[in-house]
């Protein structure tokens, strides 16, 4: 249908973030239509993190644009659903946690081979300071766009 | 409007904080969402100060009196639900016309009474959430590059560790030992299911367990704390997410290095 980065591996990529993020949230015990939403987010935060890969080739660049967007999109549908703005973001950002080279790192810490080790722990790092970076931005920039609107 | 006695404002703010701390929610919505009881209540004099395990609250009515209460939190559990009930309650207060509070009778009666109704509201049953647990798992081992097979295992072990979680933290076990338990045991159970299906990727099915674990709420309200300028609450929860990722390094790590000592 499209080219590369949007076909149809990366619609499944993003019903499966869907569903996972659905599941999370219900069992975070969130209720009602927020649910769908939360999940929604998931796959978005997914989604783009897989566009931007394609284009950019650099992890740390797609996580942290990922996460911008989803940000900023749990900003605006929080406020819609008069919802607490760290219920969402607490819920879209779990697919981009790095689970997954927490665990190669241990693996490999293990099976003996520290360096390889080492650079997946790095890996893990930094993936959580992008991220904590990322979320840091956006909080402060929608405070700051909120305070100057309120006052013009 | 009709003021209420200064102890027992207190009361109810010290309570709307109470339920938000312990479902999970961040410190500086605690001290905005007590501020805004206050105020719906009369209150325009009111300082917190709030960490993730405790409480300092003082309201003064602007004359001579003060009141000072400490609360201590203990047995935090994360509950999306009851932190967007109780904002959804509290930014009732200053709307007139709004569609939880009925203004039948006394305001702060039937604040407290709303406040109860929501802090003793039974979530989910238990197999929604087990179900749920496993949807993760299952999911996120689909997402990372898994079979079908291999979600279908990832699936039902999400569904045992949900269910195993429930029943450890009723033990008298902390955080980290609850988290290490859990994640070895995710290990064990890929593990022994793998001597007898053949041709399966355990990474994919162990990532998958792993994801229920992680802790990126606790990540989340960290950042969300320190750049709110609550340096306190923000080191005290990095510190959490920190140690809820080396207990889970440190179960599954155990569990592996015996399964590989016992030479499968």
């Amino acid at each position: 249908m499209f080219g590369r980065p949007f076909d149809l591996l990366t619609l499944m990529q993003f019903a499966w973030a869907f569903l996972a993020i659905i599941g999370f949230s219900l069992r975070s015990n969130l209720k009602g239509w927020r649910v769908l939403f939360t999940g929604l987010g998931g796959g978005i935060c997914w989604a783009a993190y897989l566009i931007i890969l394609y284009f950019s080739k650099s992890m740390l660049l797609s996580v942290f644009l990922a996460i911008i967007i989803v940000c900023i999109y749990s900003e605006v549908v929080a406020r819609l659903m008069a919802t607490p703005v760290s219920v969402f973001v607490m819920c879209v950002i779990i697919p981009l946690v790095p689970g997954r080279s927490l665990y190669y790192s241990m693996l490999f810490y293990i099976n003996g081979s520290s360096g390889q080790a080492s650079r997946y722990i790095f890996d893990t790092l930094m993936i959580s300071g992008t991220i904590a970076m990322a979320i840091a931005i956006v909080a402060s920039a929608t405070s700051l766009f909120l305070r100057i609107r309120h006052r013009f | 409007m009709n003021k209420i006695n200064l102890q027992e404002c207190s009361q109810l703010a010290l309570e709307t904080g109470r339920i938000i701390l312990q479902s999970g929610g961040a410190t500086n919505r605690v001290e905005l969402m007590m501020r805004k009881v206050c105020e719906g209540f009369g209150y325009d004099d009111c300082e917190s100060f709030v960490t993730p395990t405790g409480i300092f609250f003082s309201l003064s009515d602007g004359e001579a009196n003060i009141t000072t209460r400490i609360k201590r939190i203990e047995n935090r559990r994360i509950d999306l639900g009851k932190i967007t009930q109780v904002s959804q309650l509290v930014n009732c207060l200053q709307d007139a016309k709004c569609p939880i509070m009925t203004h039948t009778q006394s305001r702060s009666k039937e604040f407290l009474k709303e406040l109860q109704r929501i802090d003793g509201e039974s979530p989910y049953p238990m197999w929604v959430t087990n179900l749920c647990g496993g949807a993760t798992s299952g999911f996120f081992c689909l997402l990372f590059g898994g079979s079908w097979i291999e979600f279908l295992i990832a699936f039902f072990i999400g569904i045992i560790i949900s269910a195993s979680l429930k029943y450890i933290s009723r033990l008298p076990v902390n955080n980290f030992l609850l988290n290490a338990i859990a994640s070895a045991l995710i290990v064990l159970l890929a593990k022994t299911i793998d001597t007898w299906v053949p041709y399966i990727r355990l990474d994919n099915i162990i990532i998958g367990g792993i994801m229920i674990l992680v802790p990126g709420l606790a990540l989340t309200n960290a950042i969300r704390d320190t750049m709110s300028g609550d340096l306190v609450s923000g080191t005290a929860r990095g510190v959490e997410a920190i140690i809820i990722t080396i207990a889970i390094v440190a179960g599954s790590g155990t569990m592996l290095k015996l399964w590989a000592l016992l030479g499968y």
